[in-house]
């Protein structure tokens, strides 16, 4: 039961770390930013050559690859979002593409077969209520928890925040209040994409850095923005909770087959009942016939 | 010469004494017209030949065809319908599945298991998707490209149909040359049937639905049902697709609803020119053999087909088609006064 | 109709361009070179591996001289194809065309290695039987299928064959370390952790069966989609049954994770199976030593240094002196035997015609690296054996100190099993 409680908590952490990016860029700039996976993997692939190929230390070759992938979303916005902008299917089509590329080229150039790892901030684990758990998932629940409520804190506060919840609320009327709205859409494109950085060099060293986890992390982005309800903060946490335990509970008592088939029918089942989500609030007549 | 001439372009004739309905008063007005259906149609037949100087130029042609059939799927539902499906592979899977049950459980024969297969299977597409059919833009765009996800993890996970060895063994075509004309004939058949149904009364309900959907409402017409319809045709052409590989390699495996199969048929038809049906054709026939060359470098295909969909997005590219056929209109000649 | 002959160039330009350049390439020409063709997945150790086995068997035959066909010497040129099938999900798509292209544009005589999956492997046997090309399988291809299929279907399949043993084989081979294990240190409850792919589910269920009849008690038993990336809950499963040995049966490289994760959560259970992954030498580095104690099946003798026979030591050596490494993993030695098999059958059949070099083959008799090289006739299946001397014996080592120390069979071994110092 407590091992349960403590898994699935850290499962939700993990997800929470991998999605948070790419609702926070729908919420505030209606981007559907299908790249979200591959920044994640580009990003834990920049780490692993910075430190093992160019000799940095980690935490420079972390704050460099960090910095990659926020320039990488800045330039995918700059290069391509905005020329497209508004036009939804082009948006979503194009950024995937973009994602098959930055993957696929990884694989080209060389991220297969071998074992890339990222070394975990402290090594070891220690017994959580009769629990093994190793520090570094400590780490994903307080860090993707902490990272959450600080952007959250962020937005309430400064105003670049402001700006940047002005125009998730209504754009125009945040261009007529003089709101640089291309800026803030940058802007929140590279945090996302920071975001997924971030979220890779804190969950890779669990695993290996792997071109699959790009498709694996754009489904869950997906299914827990669906399920949440595209663009809303809270319901992002919540979908993360609820698919985080509805994950372990399957792996623990079914087959792991099924993990990823629960959260296939997920997005399916939530598209087909409620296509805004558990705490959505887009308008009826946008979604369905 | 002496004389004064002026330049005239041939189509404008045409085009002012009837803007659709061709009135053609010489037999250079109808080549104008003809040649390029004649090419197209012409080309293709004559496809089979280059298999007798190479079979592998063939073979890669036949691929190309397969392709092309998910393209006009996708351009179809895309352009005309307005249902943006981002999971053709799940046509294609479904396709060849139901092409390997009939053949090997039920044991019925190629040119039964074939046409049945893509009814059999358009019909399973149809009603799997039949739930999400209200469902707009992005929303239907997302949940499509779930749908080949699921279908392979249920495969892998209830062990069902072959797992993930798929079915092998699948009878193939009697011959190469029948293998071949099946396909073409076919393709050509879609391509031109297609286009007839949509200048007629049910296609343009469908065309009217992309455009309006509560005008089609309020005129009494079920948006879904006729939704419903226009999904089951682009269904039929993505499992034709998959049921005819199915044959041509005897073998079909959860690989039919790889990633590949739902990308490169959108990227076709964007290079090709969206909404002209033609154009996804052309497309694939170029995309396809570039495929092949760059089969050597593995993955990179991928890459390649990724990075020629996003550039021509970002220019908002008309698409070749669409390209060709306004220069083949402007074609302008000296004439005599 | 100037316009009219720039739109055929449009429209019929693909195709035409593509002819023109195949025309070029299909050309007839004399033979200069017996052509060699291996699909295989070069993006993984499975590839790699055999390329490199197959490249070394090929430049030592032709500096002897090549191979003798009825009067004439040619020598071997190979041509390596990426299949791209041990990628997730199973591309069996990219193999299919990959062979083909092999056949029908590089016109290659023969096929060697792969392709590396099974599944993809069953699904080219209809290829080679339409194209009559023979095939020996040397790595990756583990289930009994391939060999049943060739059985069941002799005269379809017969161009078929496989160098290298099958899941029955390799288990039977891993419950002799296990019985071995648990006679020296009563370790008998198992937890078995496999793959969802053909060759895995399948040893996966013979093991179970076999530990049942044994009288092992098996506490769980979980299948992983290929690209798994989290194993902690099964980990915990195995832990919560006081699992004493984990058996595990995986192709994919997020193996190390599970590794990793084992070590993670210190669990007081031996890692045991067939684990590419955990081949390769450079693998206890790049798992920072989380490999330590974890005991891998090699498949076939010579992947890892070990004298089995004396052919062994020098191909191990010819190996390091080529490529600067040792035989890394599986494939290595099957690969590289695979083109002796066919220089002595094609020798012996005096032709290329497949026929001819297929009876040749079902009579091939080689003392080899991994012991003595016979094919059973009806199934094209390499006949095991634990005596090098009778046929193909297989290979278990343990990681020790970064080390790879082979500890089975007893002709080859190099050290002792040892247990986790947190186990005892």
């Amino acid at each position: 039961m407590v091992e349960i409680l403590v898994y699935g908590t850290v499962q939700s952490a993990g997800l929470l770390l991998m999605t948070f990016g790419f609702s926070l860029v729908y919420g505030i700039s209606r981007l559907p930013n299908f790249a979200h996976g591959a920044l994640f993997v580009f990003t834990g692939y920049a780490a692993w050559l910075l430190r093992n190929e160019a000799r940095l230390p980690y935490w420079l070759a972390a704050a460099l690859a960090l910095l990659a992938a926020g320039l990488l979303g800045v330039l995918i916005y700059q290069l391509v979002l905005k020329r497209i902008r508004g036009m939804e299917m082009s948006e979503v089509i194009a950024t995937y593409a973009i994602g098959l590329l930055i993957l696929e080229s990884l694989r080209w150039r060389g991220l297969r077969g071998t074992t890339f790892t990222l070394p975990v901030l402290a090594p070891g684990a220690v017994n959580l209520l009769g629990v093994p758990i190793d520090y570094q998932r400590i780490a994903v629940v307080l860090l993707g928890f902490g990272i959450v409520g600080a952007l959250w804190i962020l937005t309430k506060t400064t105003r670049l925040g402001l700006a940047l919840r002005g125009v998730a609320q209504d754009e125009q009327a945040a261009m007529l209040l003089g709101i640089d709205t291309d800026l803030v859409a940058t802007v929140a494109v590279g945090l996302g994409s920071v975001l997924a950085g971030a979220g890779a060099l804190i969950l890779f060293p669990l695993g290996s850095i792997v071109v699959q986890s790009g498709y694996q992390v754009l489904v869950w982005a997906i299914a827990v923005c669906v399920v949440g309800g595209l663009g809303s903060w809270a319901g992002t946490v919540v979908a993360c909770l609820l698919l985080g335990f509805a994950q372990h509970l399957t792996a623990a008592y079914g087959k792991p087959h099924y993990q990823m088939v629960v959260m296939l029918l997920a997005i399916i089942v939530t598209l087909v009942i409620k296509p805004s989500g558990l705490l959505g609030r887009q308008k009826e007549l946008e979604e369905r016939v | 010469m002496s004389g004064i001439r002026r330049r005239k372009r041939i189509d404008r004739g045409i085009k002012v004494r009837s803007e659709s309905i061709y009135v053609l008063t010489s037999l250079r007005e109808i080549g104008y017209l003809a040649a390029p259906r004649v090419l197209l149609v012409g080309g293709l037949l004559a496809l089979p030949l280059a298999r007798q100087g190479s079979p592998y130029a063939g073979k890669v042609a036949l691929s190309a065809l397969i392709v092309a059939l998910l393209a006009i799927s996708f351009d179809f539902l895309a352009n005309f319908a307005g249902l943006v499906c981002l999971g053709g592979a799940f046509f294609y899977g479904v396709g060849g599945y139901a092409a390997a049950f009939l053949n090997e459980e039920l044991g019925l024969p190629c040119y039964l298991a074939l046409p049945l297969a893509a009814v059999l299977g358009a019909l399973i597409c149809t009603l799997a998707i039949w739930p999400c059919l209200p469902l707009r833009g992005i929303y239907f765009a997302v949940v499509t490209l779930m749908y080949p996800l699921l279908a392979t993890r249920l495969i892998e996970a209830f062990d069902v149909l072959g797992g993930t060895e798929g079915y092998m063994g699948i009878i193939g075509f009697p011959s190469e040359t029948l293998e071949a004309y099946v396909l073409i004939v076919l393709v050509l058949a879609g391509l031109f049937g297609l286009r007839r149904f949509l200048a007629e009364d049910p296609g343009l309900v469908i065309r009217a639905v992309k455009d309006n959907d509560q005008a089609v409402k309020a005129a009494g017409i079920g948006v879904t049902w006729c939704r419903t319809k226009t999904l089951f045709i682009a269904s039929l052409f993505g499992c034709f697709a998959g049921a005819y590989y199915a044959h041509l390699y005897g073998a079909v495996g959860i690989s039919a609803f790889a990633l590949d199969l739902s990308l490169l048929p959108i990227a076709a038809t964007v290079v090709g020119g969206s909404g002209t049906l033609v154009g996804p054709l052309v497309g694939s026939l170029l995309l396809v053999p570039l495929g092949e060359l760059l089969r050597e470098f593995g993955g990179l295909r991928t890459a390649v087909y990724a990075a020629i969909l996003t550039v021509v997005i970002v220019l908002r590219s008309e698409g070749l088609i669409p390209f060709l056929a306004r220069k083949y209109a402007q074609r302008e000649t000296w004439v005599e006064l | 109709m100037k316009e009219a002959g720039h739109r055929i160039g449009r429209t019929g330009g693909g195709p035409a361009i593509l002819l023109a350049l195949f025309l070029g390439a299909c050309g007839s020409k004399e033979r200069e070179s017996i052509q060699l063709g291996a699909p295989l997945s070069t993006a993984y150790l499975y590839g790699w591996d055999a390329e490199r086995g197959i490249r070394l068997a090929v430049e030592e035959i032709n500096a002897a001289g090549g191979v003798a066909v009825g009067g004439a010497v040619y020598p071997f040129e190979v041509e390596v194809i990426d299949t791209r099938d041990l990628e997730p999900g199973v591309p069996v798509d990219d193999a299919i065309k990959a062979v083909e292209k092999l056949i029908l544009q590089k016109g290659v005589d023969f096929l060697v290695g792969g392709p590396v999956r099974s599944e993809s492997a069953l699904a080219v046997m209809n290829l080679l039987a339409k194209h009559e090309k023979v095939s020996i399988i040397t790595t990756g291809v583990l289930s009994p299928k391939y060999h049943e299929a060739i059985a069941a279907n002799y005269d379809r399949y017969k161009y078929c064959f496989r160098d290298t043993s099958d899941v029955i084989t390799l288990g039977k081979d891993l419950m002799e370390v296990m019985g071995e294990i648990r006679a020296e240190f009563g370790l008998e409850r198992v937890f078995i952790m496999v793959q969802d792919v053909t060759h895995a589910r399948r040893a996966g269920e013979y093991v179970q069966e076999l530990l049942a009849e044994r009288g092992f008690s098996v506490v769980g038993h979980e299948v992983y989609p290929t690209g798994t990336t989290d194993f902690a809950p099964g980990l915990l499963k195995s832990r919560s049954g006081d699992a004493q040995m984990i058996f595990i049966w995986m192709d994919m490289p997020e193996t190390a994770i599970l590794l990793k994760q084992w070590k993670g959560l210190q669990l007081e259970s031996l890692p045991i199976g067939f684990m590419s992954a955990a081949e390769q030498p450079g693998f206890w580095a790049a798992s920072d030593g989380s490999a330590e104690y974890t005991v891998v099946d090699l498949i076939n003798g010579g992947n890892a240094p070990g004298a089995i026979t004396p052919w062994t030591s020098r191909f191990v050596a010819a190996y390091e002196a080529r490529w600067g490494l040792e035989p890394e993993g599986y494939g290595a030695s099957s690969s590289y035997m695979a083109v002796y098999a066919y220089k002595d059958a094609i020798e012996r059949a005096g032709t290329l015609d497949a026929g001819a070099v297929v009876r040749a083959l079902e009579e091939l008799d080689l003392p080899g690296v991994y012991g003595r090289m016979r094919f059973d006739p009806r199934s094209h299946q390499i006949i095991p054996s634990t005596d090098p001397n009778e046929g193909a014996v297989g290979c278990v080592f343990q990681w020790q100190d970064g080390k790879r120390v082979v500890i089975w069979p007893e002709c080859a071994a190099t050290g002792e099993l040892r247990l986790p110092p947190w186990m005892k």
